[in-house]
């Protein structure tokens, strides 16, 4: 952005320069030369001023460029005084000539589309004021003053707009290399001795089983967490469904899933991803003291499938009341409900002695 | 065990970091296995493995001079090849699938215990598909992206029965437990499961002859 008020900048004083030798070819043909020279002058000392007051953020106030529009305006009206009417008719510039589109790019730069397309307005309309009937020749100097304002202005929306979108993605990135690095860094030394320790002492009764237990729960625990892919929708509200199943793996759970990504519209996945938490918990719940669950994540392109099996007691299809008394029904609803809100089934089937398979299933449109 | 004598198996383990080869070394060792040998790196174990002739070698994918479907890729071109057994982080999905398709017949994750490790260093070495989980997730999800693109001659397929199969292992069953449920044998179960991989490290080695051939460097 700093070098577009560089290039108003710029232009400004070129403008101006232009100006001046306008003025010193014509001045002895001015109805009064003395007000062309004060008039120069103020423009001069205005563009010093504006030129400084620009440079910083804080000096870019709204009034500046209001009223920088407001002197480029009074210059070219002032013009009706400067010069003769004969002059005036037979098309003669007037006194700040492209100087005052200067106002009017600073607008575009400061406030966009709607600040260039006001600005430019407001310049035109002194332009017709001066020349007293619109002519093709102000007709032309007004279409490319809304021109400058309103393309100038869409030009530096865009510009910003891209502008935060590259430091979004920059910031994205960096938390993507940090987060590998991180990665590397645990993968090549806190998971080695948190495994190691779990080797050592597995089996090994008391204190040592356990802390070689605990060790091996922290050990999948931090894996799938350095593993996981991160789980931020993208540009067209899609996530990867990976990213929300592969944090559910630990001592007990198991996730099986494609090495591609698995994209579902963001509502979706979180649905589906909490659907399978459902079934998971109802296995620490009913399952069993040691049931196991595996989750099987399967793109089948036209539908993404997830399967949920245990190896916990399970129960049989014709005791559904005892099912209803244990709270397992209430589950097996609320997962259905899931599905069904998100345009997807769920089948649940189980066999006393067998465990519980869960498929849940949804289509892509 | 070796080509039907009662020798102890013949082992090379493969890691990047001294604390875990000098465990696993114990571990294997305890329980009457040969280490024949150590690595830190990818051109080591080639190197120590064209020496010593193991019956497995023990391959972690995260190595720091080459990647590991570089290193599975050397190990399966010795002759004998060793069975390779990858030995890795469950995070690491594309490596693994890679390296399988490379020519490795099993995979465990770090965090398996010494009795699975041991189990499945045998079963490798017998000529036993060593699949977790994970691995039959990964593979189903190959030949579905296989399916997916524009098929050519040598493009492999899943049977039914195969998918089938694939799909149990990926729900947790063991083999026997499947052979169970499918009134099978566990032999033809294995075989199954045998064949998933096979057919993908045909495909792969067609396409790098494709690749060769496409490169004029097939002389």
């Amino acid at each position: 952005m700093e070098q577009l008020w560089r290039a108003v900048a710029v232009f400004r004083v070129a403008a101006l320069a232009y100006a001046a030798v306008l003025v010193v070819a014509n001045h002895d043909r001015y109805a009064r030369p003395a007000l062309g020279w004060l008039t120069l002058g103020l423009m001069a000392a205005w563009t010093v001023a504006v030129i400084a007051l620009c440079q910083t953020t804080s000096g870019r106030s709204r009034w500046l460029f209001a009223l920088d529009v407001a002197i480029a305006a009074g210059a070219v009206l002032a013009t009706l005084a400067v010069e003769t009417s004969g002059r005036i008719d037979h098309g003669a510039p007037t006194l700040p000539a492209a100087w005052a589109a200067g106002a009017v790019l600073a607008s575009a730069v400061a406030g966009g589309w709607r600040g260039g397309g006001v600005a430019a307005v407001v310049v035109a309309a002194a332009d017709i004021v001066e020349r007293g009937q619109l002519t093709e020749q102000t007709f032309n100097g007004v279409v490319l003053l809304l021109f400058a304002g309103l393309v100038g202005g869409y030009l530096v929306d865009l510009a910003l707009r891209a502008e935060r979108a590259v430091a979004a993605a920059s910031r994205r990135e960096a938390a993507v290399a940090e987060r590998e690095r991180l990665a590397r860094q645990i993968h090549d030394s806190v998971l080695q001795v948190l495994a190691l320790v779990s080797r050592r002492g597995a089996g090994a009764g008391g204190e040592l089983g356990e802390l070689a237990q605990l060790a091996g729960e922290q050990e999948v625990a931090l894996r799938a967490l350095v593993a996981a892919p991160p789980a931020e929708p993208d540009d067209q509200g899609e996530i990867d469904l990976r990213s929300l199943l592969e944090p559910l793996s630990g001592d007990r759970v198991v996730v099986s899933s494609p090495a591609q990504e698995v994209r579902l519209p963001a509502d979706v996945a979180a649905e589906l991803a909490a659907a399978v938490r459902e079934a998971l918990g109802n296995v620490t719940h009913h399952g069993g003291h040691d049931a196991r669950a595996w989750v099987l994540l399967e793109d089948e392109t036209d539908s993404v499938v997830v399967t949920v099996r245990d190896d916990g007691v399970g129960f049989a299809g014709d005791r559904l009341a005892q099912a209803r008394r244990d709270g397992r029904l209430g589950v097996a609803q609320s997962i259905i409900g899931r599905m069904t809100d998100i345009g997807g089934t769920a089948t649940i089937e189980s066999t006393p002695g067998e465990g519980t398979e869960v498929e849940l299933r949804v289509r892509r449109d | 065990m070796s080509a039907g004598t009662d020798l102890p198996l013949r082992v090379l383990v493969v890691d990047d970091h001294p604390i875990w080869r000098d465990g696993v070394t114990r571990d294997l060792e305890s329980a009457g296995l040969t280490v024949c040998g150590t690595a830190g790196d990818g051109a080591q174990a080639v190197r120590i493995a064209t020496a010593t002739r193991p019956d497995v070698v023990l391959l972690d994918l995260q190595l720091p001079d080459m990647s590991g479907v570089e290193v599975a890729a050397r190990l399966s071109a010795i002759d004998p090849a060793p069975r390779i057994l990858v030995l890795s982080a469950s995070g690491e999905r594309q490596d693994v699938l890679d390296a399988m398709t490379a020519g490795a017949t099993g995979y465990l994750v770090k965090s398996a215990s010494a009795a699975e490790l041991l189990d499945g260093v045998r079963r490798v070495a017998a000529g036993d598909p060593v699949f977790t989980p994970g691995l039959a997730g990964l593979v189903l999800g190959e030949y579905r992206r296989l399916a997916g693109e524009p098929s050519g001659p040598t493009t492999p397929q899943l049977t039914d029965r195969e998918t089938e199969i694939l799909r149990l292992v990926a729900k947790g069953l063991t083999y026997p437990q499947i052979a169970e449920r499918l009134v099978l044998s566990l032999r033809t179960v294995q075989n199954h499961v045998q064949n998933t991989l096979s057919k993908l490290q045909l495909h792969n080695k067609a396409q790098l002859v494709r690749y060769a051939i496409e490169q004029g460097i097939d002389e």
